[in-house]
């Protein structure tokens, strides 16, 4: 992937937390991971179809992803639970959607998000393209974006 | 008080739509997770706003717009959506929706699109 692929993705990952939560993130130099493994605890995933396929995936420490929660629907959680799950879901599929506006050339259509706990699993993405790591720093902790999409 | 039908397959965002109606003195009379249900309660009346998602499981927000607009052509309905893209803004407001508002939003941008639906601002 180019940067000019990989930049709507941060722009969109940076305008959801900011939106939606209220939390500026600061985004660090992206990088190709080896493993296909969750590189934190909850992970969720959209599909992406049209022109080419590809998988966004949003990655955060279970602690982060509890107060993120929290913060969307105002109640305490200290647990992952359904609502944790269907938070970050939702997040993750805003993070798709936002960046598919930016490539409208592509014709991309969202999948339902799905949400996988724990770093046990691999993320099956197109088998010729080399996913592209996204970390972002910020006050309540680091979250990964992955985006592997066959360009 | 304005009697509001939310349809999200995402509770977190049926829960923080809800929380910022009533904060405008709407009521948020029915959730719906997906589309059938969404059109099966509208059915049962006493609506004054339609919120719904594009994207769900089964009946598409779309379908949902157009099935509701068959059945009640005054209703306001707003469209609230991943969806940002101009083509897909054309293609809901021809399915009768009557404004369209793009995740993600602020607050403000939420509570500025659905003041103007209340029946008593």
């Amino acid at each position: 992937m180019n940067p000019d692929s990989i930049e709507p993705f941060v722009s969109a990952t940076l305008s959801v937390f900011s939106k939606m939560l209220s939390l500026e993130l600061a985004p660090q130099a992206p990088l190709v991971r080896s493993s296909r493994s969750p590189h934190y605890d909850v992970t969720g995933m959209v599909g992406l179809t049209g022109k080419t396929t590809g998988i966004v995936a949003l990655s955060l420490p279970q602690d982060f992803a509890l107060t993120i929660t929290e913060r969307l629907i105002a109640e305490h959680r200290t647990e992952i639970d359904a609502d944790v799950v269907d938070a970050i879901g939702e997040l993750t599929n805003m993070i798709a959607g936002a960046a598919k506006a930016r490539l409208e050339s592509l014709q991309l259509s969202l999948g339902l998000p799905t949400v996988i706990i724990g770093r046990d699993s691999r993320i099956a993405y197109p088998s010729r393209c080399t996913p592209v790591s996204l970390p972002f720093a910020s006050p309540l902790g680091p979250l990964l974006v992955e985006v592997g999409i066959l360009l | 008080m304005t009697r509001v039908l939310v349809a999200d397959d995402s509770g977190t965002m049926r829960t923080i739509i809800c929380r910022w109606l009533e904060a405008i003195g709407m009521k948020c009379t029915v959730q719906a997770p997906n589309g059938q249900i969404a059109i099966d309660l509208f059915k049962t009346g006493g609506f004054d706003l339609v919120l719904t998602d594009w994207n769900m499981p089964g009946k598409s927000g779309l379908e949902v717009a157009r099935e509701i607009r068959a059945l009640d052509k005054q209703v306001p309905i707003v469209m609230i959506t991943t969806e940002a893209e101009k083509a897909h803004v054309v293609e809901a407001i021809e399915a009768g929706v009557t404004d369209y508002l793009v995740k993600p939003f602020t607050t403000e941008m939420l509570v500025n699109k659905l003041y103007r639906f209340a029946l008593d601002p």
